[in-house]
C-alpha cells in the first residue's frame, strides 16, 4: 500500500510541472502584456516608462526560460507572488478565501450523498415503481436546469416570497441552504442514476443469486456485498465532483455572494491579475490530483484486489 | 428471500440514511452569524442598506483600485468641492487666492476641522498628503496638476500654498476628485510615510468613518462625531458586496436593500421592471457621460469628412438609443453634454437624412456598383471593422443596429467582439476603424476631455489625426489650458467643440446617466454632481 501511494505522489509531479508549464505559456502568449494588466488594474496611465519600469520588477525582460525557472522556483516555495489588484500576497488571500468554498464543497457533497444514495437504491430495487418515476425526475431536472437559473429560483420562492432564507451572503447555517441546495441538485442527479443502474448490475449477479439461496437475509446481502461493489463507481464520481466544487463553484458564488475562491478566480480573470490565475491553475491541478488519489485510496481499502495498476482484477 | 423482505431492508437503509441527514442538518447552526447580524443591522430607524458590485478595497485615500470611489469620499474630504454645473464651492479650504500669473494657489483652510480621531486639520498635514501623494507621482501622472506641480508650502497653520511651474487652469477641479489628493489624518501614515504600499488605519475628515469591515461581505459605516458639517440624517450605511446584478434586484424586492444606484449595477429590463412597481421609487441622473462612435481619421477610407459625415447622418440615433436602452439613455447631439462649465455652446446638432448620406457619399467617390450591395472606390470596397466590448451587452446591440442601418447605404462592417483589456489595447495603439469609447465625466471634464484631444497615447488625438485642422485644434488645447483669463478660456473651448462637431470623428450616441432605485421610506435622494461621489450626505429617512 505504502509503495502504491509512493508511485502515485510521484506521478504527480509530472502533472503540476505540466500545468504550470501550460499556464505561464498560456500567459505570455495572450495579447495582453502583464505590466500593462497590472498598471491597468491599478488604473494607472500606462506611460512606455512606467511600463519598461514594471516590465523589469516583474522580470519580464529576462530570457522566457530564466521566468519559467523563477516562476518554478516560487512556487515551490508557495510564493504565488503579490496580487496586482490589491498588492496583497496572493497565498493570503487564496487562504481567506479557501474555507468558504471548502465549507459548500462540504455541505453540497454530503447533501448529495444522503439524498442520492437512498434514492439510487431505492429506485433500483423499485424498479420501474414511482420512487424510480421520481428518481428519474428529479435526475431529469437536476441534469438539464442551468446552475444560475435554478439559483435564481430558490431565492425567488424560499427568500422574497416565503421570505424563509436569506438572500445571499454568508455567516449562518440559514446563508448555506440555497447555495447547497443549488449545487447539489447536479450531483444528486448524476449520482441516483449511476447508483441505481450499478445496483441493478450488482443485483442481476450470481453471487447474489447464491446468497440468497444461503437465506442471507436481503438487508446484509445489500450492506454486505451489493452495495460494496455497486458503490464504487459513485465514489469514483464523487472525487471528481470533490476537485470540482473545491475549484470553486463559480457560478453559484456569484449568484448567492458566497465571497470563495471562484468569485475571487472570476474577478482576477477580469482583472488581468495573473499573479492569481498562476496560483488558481496550480491550485486546481493539485486539487484535481489529491481528489483523484484519495478516490483510488478509498478503492484500494474497499478492494484490495485493485492493484498498483489501478484495476479491479475480477 | 421474498421480494417483501428485500423491499423493507432497502426502505430501513434509506430511512437511515435520511434520519442522519436531519440530524446533521440541524446540528450545523454552530458557525458564526456575525456577518449576518452585522449586515442586517435594520433595527435602528436610521439605517441604510445598500449593496455595490465589488469589495470597498484598502481604504487608502492616495490609491486606485480595488478602492472604490464612493467608499473613499465617504471618509475623505477635497479642498475644494465640485458641486452642479461645475461650480466650486469651498470645503476643507474655506477660500483660494490665485496669483495673477495663474501659477501660485494660496488656500486657507477651515477653521475647527477636525479628523474622525479628533486630531486637528491643518496645513501641515495637507502638506504631507499633497508630499505623499506626489512621491509616487508616475502613478500619478494622469491627472494634469501632478505634471505642473513644484512646490508645496506650508504659510502658518491654517494656509497652504502650491506653486506651478506653468499655468494650468484646471487645478481646482483636479483637486476635487476623489483621488488622490485627499486627506489622511497623522495616525494613518505608515511609518515610513509612503502612503503608496498602504496605511495604517482610515482616517478621515468625512462625514463617515468605517465601523466594520469585512472583505467581499459588507462594510459599516457609521457617523463621524467629528464632523465639521452638517451631520448625515442617517446613522449609519451598510454597504453590501453582492457581485450579481440579478441577486441584488432580489435582495432589494425582499426588503434586504434600501436603496441600489450606480451605474449598470442593474440590468435595464430589471431597472424598468423595478420602475414599473409603484411600491418602489426609481431615479435617473443628468448625463454623466457621453457614449460615442470614434471614426479613425487615419484609416484613409475615414479620412475624407464626408465619409465620416455621412456614416454619422446615416443611422437613427433616436430609434436606437430608445430601443436599445429603453430610453434610459438620452440620445446625444453632442459629444460632451450641456452640465460642464464651458459646453453650453450652440453646435448644429447633425440629424439623421439618408438621401443626403448617399450624396455625400456618392460626392466622395464611393458608388454602387451595378447589381453591388457595398459601394467601391478604385476597386476598393467600403468596409470597416467596429470593434465593441463583447460582455457589454448595450454595445453589442448598438453595433448591430448601425451595422444593419449602414449596409443600406452600401457600406460594409465587420464586427468584432472583443475583451475589454484587449479593446483599450487596440484604442491605443490606433488599431482600429470604429471604436465605441466615453469621456470620463464631471469633475474631468470638459479638461480631460481636450487633453486626451490633443495628447497622443490616449487614441483620441490617434483618431483626429488626419484631420486638416488638427495643429490649430491642438494649439486651441494648450491654449485653453494654460489660459488665465475665463472669456478666452470660454471662446477656445466653443471653437474646439465646434470643430469636433463639424469634423464627426467622435460621433456623439447618447448619453449615460446614473440610476437609483429605492424603498419609498428614503427622501431627499439626489445624485452627486461628482460622478464618483456618494449620495448618502442628503438622505433622510421615514417611518413608512
Amino acid at each position: 500500500m505504502i509503495g502504491y501511494i509512493g508511485k502515485r505522489m510521484i506521478a504527480i509531479i509530472p502533472i503540476v510541472f505540466i500545468a504550470t508549464l501550460v499556464t505561464f505559456a498560456l500567459i505570455h502568449i495572450s495579447p495582453v502584456d502583464p505590466a500593462e494588466a497590472y498598471l491597468t488594474a491599478a488604473h494607472i496611465y500606462p506611460t512606455p516608462e512606467l511600463l519598461a519600469q514594471k516590465r523589469h520588477e516583474f522580470g519580464l525582460d529576462q530570457p522566457l526560460l530564466t521566468q519559467y525557472a523563477h516562476t518554478l522556483q516560487k512556487i515551490a516555495k508557495l510564493d504565488f507572488g503579490t496580487s496586482y489588484l490589491t498588492n496583497k500576497p496572493v497565498w493570503d488571500e487564496v487562504k481567506l478565501r479557501l474555507p468558504a468554498t471548502a465549507e459548500l464543497a462540504f455541505w453540497s457533497m454530503l447533501l448529495s450523498a444522503l439524498v442520492s444514495i437512498p434514492l439510487g437504491i431505492l429506485a433500483a430495487v423499485y424498479k420501474n415503481s414511482w420512487i424510480d418515476m421520481v428518481s428519474r425526475a428529479i435526475s431529469y431536472f437536476g441534469a438539464s436546469i442551468p446552475q444560475f437559473w435554478l439559483g435564481y429560483l430558490l431565492i425567488f420562492f424560499f427568500s422574497v416570497k416565503l421570505d424563509w432564507l436569506p438572500v445571499e451572503g454568508r455567516g449562518s447555517w440559514e446563508n448555506l441552504v440555497l447555495p447547497t441546495i443549488t449545487l447539489s441538485l447536479i450531483l444528486i442527479a448524476i449520482y441516483t442514476r449511476l447508483l441505481r443502474s450499478s445496483v441493478l448490475e450488482q443485483l442481476q449477479e450470481t453471487y447474489v443469486q447464491y446468497a440468497r439461496t444461503r437465506g442471507i437475509r436481503e438487508r446484509v446481502i445489500m450492506l454486505k456485498h451489493v452495495l460494496k461493489i455497486a458503490i464504487s463507481p459513485l465514489i469514483t464520481g464523487m472525487g471528481m465532483s470533490m476537485g470540482k466544487l473545491l475549484t470553486g463553484t463559480i457560478i453559484v458564488e456569484q449568484v448567492f455572494s458566497w465571497p470563495g475562491f471562484g468569485r475571487y478566480f472570476v474577478d482576477a480573470i477580469f482583472n488581468r491579475d495573473i499573479p492569481v490565475i498562476q496560483c488558481y491553475v496550480f491550485l486546481a491541478a493539485c486539487l484535481f490530483i489529491g481528489c483523484n488519489l484519495l478516490v483510488d485510496l478509498v478503492q484500494f481499502v474497499m478492494d484490495p484486489r485493485i492493484s498498483a495498476k489501478g484495476r479491479a482484477e475480477h | 428471500m421474498s421480494v417483501q423482505h428485500r423491499k423493507s431492508s432497502a426502505l430501513t437503509l434509506a430511512t437511515m440514511l435520511l434520519l442522519l441527514f436531519v440530524i446533521v442538518g440541524c446540528s450545523n447552526t454552530g458557525s458564526g452569524d456575525e456577518s449576518s447580524s452585522a449586515a442586517s443591522d435594520q433595527t435602528s430607524t436610521k439605517s441604510i442598506t445598500m449593496s455595490w458590485p465589488r469589495d470597498i478595497g484598502t481604504m487608502n485615500p492616495h490609491t486606485y483600485n480595488p478602492s472604490q470611489l464612493f467608499a473613499q469620499s465617504m471618509l475623505y474630504e477635497p479642498l475644494i468641492s465640485y458641486q452642479k454645473d461645475g461650480k466650486l464651492e469651498p470645503a476643507l479650504a474655506e477660500s483660494w487666492t490665485i496669483s495673477d500669473d495663474g501659477k501660485v494657489y494660496t488656500f486657507k483652510l477651515r477653521q475647527g476641522v477636525k479628523f474622525s480621531d479628533g486630531t486637528p486639520f491643518n496645513a501641515e498635514i495637507v502638506k504631507k498628503n499633497f508630499d505623499a501623494v506626489m512621491k509616487n507621482k508616475d502613478t500619478h501622472s494622469w491627472l494634469g496638476i501632478v505634471g505642473v506641480l513644484d512646490k508645496t508650502e506650508v504659510v502658518d497653520d491654517q494656509t497652504f500654498r502650491l506653486t506651478l511651474t506653468e499655468p494650468y487652469y484646471p487645478v481646482l477641479q483636479d483637486l476635487s476628485v476623489v483621488r488622490p489628493f485627499r486627506f489622511l489624518g497623522e495616525a494613518g501614515f505608515p511609518d515610513d510615510g509612503d502612503t503608496s504600499q498602504g496605511i495604517k488605519e482610515p482616517i478621515g475628515t468625512g462625514p463617515w468613518m468605517l465601523a466594520d469591515y469585512k472583505q467581499d461581505e459588507y462594510a459599516v459605516f457609521k457617523r463621524n462625531p467629528n464632523y465639521w458639517g452638517t451631520a448625515p440624517k442617517v446613522d449609519q450605511i451598510t454597504v453590501k458586496i453582492i457581485p450579481d446584478g440579478e441577486t441584488r434586484v432580489l435582495a432589494f424586492e425582499k426588503g434586504d436593500l434600501d436603496l441600489i444606484y450606480g451605474e449598470g449595477v442593474i440590468s435595464l429590463d430589471a431597472f424598468q421592471q423595478l420602475r414599473d412597481n409603484d411600491e418602489y421609487v426609481t431615479q435617473l441622473s443628468d448625463p454623466v457621460g457621453t457614449r460615442s462612435l470614434l471614426l479613425n481619421s487615419s484609416n484613409p477610407k475615414l479620412s475624407d469628412v464626408r465619409v465620416r459625415m455621412a456614416l454619422q447622418q446615416g443611422f437613427n440615433k433616436q430609434a436606437m438609443v430608445e430601443g436599445v436602452t429603453s430610453g434610459l439613455e438620452e440620445p446625444a447631439d453632442t459629444v460632451l453634454s450641456k452640465n460642464y462649465p464651458y459646453t453650453n455652446v450652440n453646435l448644429e446638432p447633425i440629424t439623421y437624412d439618408v438621401e443626403k448620406s448617399k450624396d455625400l457619399l456618392d460626392e466622395a467617390g464611393w458608388k454602387l456598383p451595378a447589381g453591388g450591395t457595398v459601394r467601391e472606390k478604385d476597386g476598393q470596397q467600403l468596409d470597416f471593422e467596429m470593434i465593441f466590448d463583447k460582455t457589454d451587452p448595450i454595445q453589442k446591440a448598438m453595433a448591430e443596429t448601425i451595422q444593419a442601418e449602414w449596409s443600406e447605404l452600401g457600406v460594409k462592417v465587420n464586427l468584432t467582439g472583443l475583451e475589454l483589456t484587449v479593446q483599450i489595447k487596440r484604442l491605443k495603439a490606433n488599431d482600429f476603424d470604429l471604436y465605441f469609447w466615453y469621456n470620463y465625466g464631471a469633475p474631468y471634464d470638459p479638461h480631460s476631455f481636450i487633453n486626451v484631444v490633443a495628447s497622443p497615447g490616449f487614441g483620441i488625438s490617434e483618431t483626429l489625426s488626419a484631420l486638416p485642422m488638427k495643429k490649430e485644434l491642438d494649439e486651441q488645447v494648450h491654449a485653453a489650458l494654460s489660459s488665465t483669463d475665463e472669456t478666452k478660456r470660454q471662446e477656445l473651448y466653443g471653437s474646439i467643440l465646434k470643430t469636433l462637431q463639424e469634423q464627426s470623428a467622435i460621433v456623439p450616441i447618447s448619453y449615460i446617466k446614473k440610476t437609483a432605485v429605492y424603498q419609498k421610506k428614503i427622501s431627499n435622494f439626489i445624485f452627486p454632481a461628482n460622478r464618483d461621489e456618494n449620495p448618502f450626505v442628503g438622505i433622510e429617512l421615514g417611518n413608512q
